[in-house]
């Protein structure tokens, strides 16, 4: 029981993670969180692959908690959530997902 | 009719989508609403805050119940002199009809249990008929005492109701209705993406500093694509499970005759009796044939309880039992029925795995339906729902923003009429619903037909609320927005308070008790909703009031930042257009 719970937290932060990562390498976002500068080719490349590995990991960490059907809904619908997450955070709290590339305070302040 | 493929897309986009989407959000947010429908009773039903229970003893408890429980008198005036042969004689009265069979309904959020019987008319005009005549009650499983007379279980009587039918019931029309809108909303979907050209670039935008227009579109879009699986999956699996019975129901109509015939060879194939035998025959211990069930059900590693359970032929010699497993841990309904003969308790049959389709099927209708035990994903199904009532409410504002100033100039009352029925299925649906759960705290507990008085209060909220976006849409006139929005996000504001707030004057239950010292959820987490909703309508109210003050300094409120829309996408102006 409590294993599902974290197991289920897991995916839900690695889904809004991951969302946040995928942003970050969009040039619009990466401005919103960083200020003005837009992310290198190398950055934009890390992110990519953070955010896609973060939501690759998410199905299976829904398989962990619930049985096959009920964890392919709990993935979906979480998609959804981290995905609204992820924009309303850009929208009113950008500075908030600064921590989720921190190499990139360094340069861009 | 027009230029290009993408063109004609929008046309059907934006005019289907705005008709159909005063009845599509109402669906979604009684949707979400029925999620917790439960809850909800719990909330307004009082002496029905306990915790969930097992099915109870059918030989000591239910049976006795069940032998009071009488035919719905409105089913009865309504289908009985349909299903009656007035040549053979009077119609017999609800009270004298003979039982044919008695079911008993739960899952793991129910507390009170839903019991049933169904009647066949004595003097059928055809007796090959389904005549049943039905008759409901909510007992109290660990008394037995019936729910007081009168009580609405807001949650899934009226709220659950509302999503699928509308509680229009004349022709059903609600329900056709409310098909039509899932099927248009498939096409408004589709339309939707097709217009929609930056669906990467733009996966994550939402501009809250720009101007309203420009943040509508984004949110729009934003609630749209996010959950477009759940989108889909709801109007596709919607109409599915209305489909058979309801769309397209031909096997009461073109192939009656081969369903019929279907009906006889099914029931010699397994065994389960399809007509009664006419010779009478006592019933037999049902509890000892639960305890079988169960013990089968364990013995092939799938140990549960019963959700389902149903007599047939009641009396008769040829009467069985039908218990099915409650669906608690995975995504299809009951199931894994098992049968019994009612005067011996001899196993009659075992339902076999499911075959392939049969499982798609239950697989699709159990998301929609959602019985299995999973908060997270009955909360995230609140998020797709309201994801959804957010969407369409953009839209409105979306169409009435693109309109207003062109219909300013032109003297038109198109876009007015529009944004008032926008501000009535947007901020007056949702007083009608919290209006009426403080309108059920405040009338006394034993009030006669208190149910029909709080449903009368629902109704009455939303034609108010109707009526007052209606007389304050005179600005939209001049390209302003309607201070109706404002002003009933206010009233929403206090209703919600008022409601958390009278339950805990009338019950005691306050926030401290059912989350700490005496934990209740279903009770805390409807109080808690209500002061989400109080503080979302806060927020909103000073955001409007903000906006119609810099609107008053500097008319009109659009061309505030004209200069930014150079760098934004010239798409979504054109393509509205």
């Amino acid at each position: 029981m409590v294993e599902t719970t974290l197991y289920l937290m897991a995916a839900a932060a690695a889904t809004l993670l991951g969302f946040a990562w995928l942003a970050l390498s969009m040039e619009a976002h990466w401005r919103q969180v960083f200020g003005q500068a837009a992310p290198a080719a190398r950055s934009r490349r890390i992110l990519r692959v953070l955010g896609g590995s973060a939501l690759l990991a998410v199905p299976g960490l829904c398989l962990l908690a619930d049985r096959p059907s009920m964890a392919a809904l709990v993935w979906v619908m979480l998609l959804a959530g981290g995905a609204v997450a992820a924009a309303l955070m850009l929208a009113y709290r950008p500075r908030a997902l600064r921590w989720t590339y921190p190499w990139a305070l360094g340069r861009s302040a | 009719m027009f230029s290009n493929f993408r063109l004609s897309m929008t046309w059907v986009h934006t005019w289907f989508g705005l008709v159909i989407g005063f009845v599509l959000i109402v669906v979604f947010f009684f949707g979400a609403l029925s999620v917790f429908d439960r809850e909800i009773d719990r909330w307004a039903i009082p002496e029905t805050r306990f915790e969930p229970q097992p099915m109870p003893s059918f030989d000591r408890l239910l049976l006795p119940l069940l032998k009071q429980v009488q035919a719905d008198k409105t089913e009865y005036a309504q289908k009985m002199p349909l299903v009656h042969d007035a040549s053979k004689g009077p119609m017999t009265p609800p009270s004298q009809l003979i039982p044919d069979e008695y079911w008993a309904y739960t899952t793991h959020r129910d507390p009170v249990l839903l019991v049933g019987a169904g009647f066949n008319p004595p003097f059928p005009k055809d007796p090959k008929g389904h005549n049943h005549l039905h008759g409901r009650a909510t007992i109290d499983p660990r008394t037995g005492e019936f729910l007081k007379e009168g009580s609405l279980k807001i949650g899934s009587d009226f709220f659950y109701p509302m999503h699928y039918s509308l509680h229009w019931k004349w022709k059903n029309l609600g329900i056709w209705l409310v098909g039509l809108a899932a099927l248009t909303m498939l096409a408004a979907l589709v339309t939707g993406i097709i217009m929609h050209r930056k669906i990467f670039r733009e996966f994550f935008t939402f501009r809250p500093w720009k101007h309203t227009q420009r943040s509508a579109l984004d949110l729009h879009n934003l609630t749209g694509m996010v959950a477009l699986p759940f989108h889909f999956f709801f109007a596709l699996t919607g109409l599915i499970i209305f489909a058979s019975f309801y769309y397209l129901p031909v096997s009461q109509t073109l192939l009656k005759p081969l369903h019929d015939q279907h009906e006889v060879i099914e029931a010699r194939q397994t065994g389960l009796p399809h007509e009664r035998s006419g010779v009478a025959a006592p019933l037999a211990s049902v509890d000892a044939m639960v305890a079988e069930a169960k013990r089968r059900w364990a013995a092939r590693d799938m140990a549960g309880e019963v959700g389902f359970l149903q007599i047939h032929h009641f009396g008769d010699a040829s009467s069985y039992v039908s218990i099915y497993r409650a669906g608690s841990d995975r995504v299809a309904l009951v199931g894994e029925a098992i049968h019994f003969k009612s005067s011996t308790g001899e196993l009659l049959r075992e339902e076999p795995p499911r075959s392939a389709v049969a499982g798609v099927n239950e697989f699709l209708t159990g998301l929609h339906l959602q019985h299995f035990e999973h908060w997270l994903l009955r909360w995230l199904y609140v998020l797709g729902g309201l994801l959804g009532a957010v969407c369409i409410a953009t839209g409105f504002l979306f169409f009435v923003g693109k309109r207003k100033r062109k219909h300013a100039e032109s003297g038109s009352q198109g876009s007015r009429v529009v944004d008032a029925l926008a501000v009535t299925t947007v901020t007056g649906m949702v007083i009608a619903a919290v209006g009426m759960l403080v309108v059920n705290r405040l009338l006394p507990a034993d009030l006669v037909g208190k149910g029909d008085w709080e449903k009368l209060a629902f109704w009455g909220f939303w034609i108010v609320a109707l009526g007052h976006a209606l007389v304050r849409s005179a600005p939209v006139t001049q390209a302003r927005m309607n201070p109706a929005w404002r002003e009933q996000c206010g009233v929403l504001a206090g209703l919600s308070v008022a409601a958390v707030v009278l339950n805990w004057i009338t019950t005691g239950d306050h926030l401290v008790k059912t989350l700490f010292t005496d934990p209740y959820w279903p009770v805390a987490g409807v109080d808690l909703s209500l002061l989400a909703t109080a503080g979302v309508a806060i927020w909103a109210t000073r955001r409007l009031a903000r906006q119609e003050h810099a609107v008053a300094a500097s008319e009109p409120d659009e061309t505030l930042d004209e200069e930014n829309d150079a760098a934004l996408p010239t798409t979504a102006r054109v393509q509205h257009g």
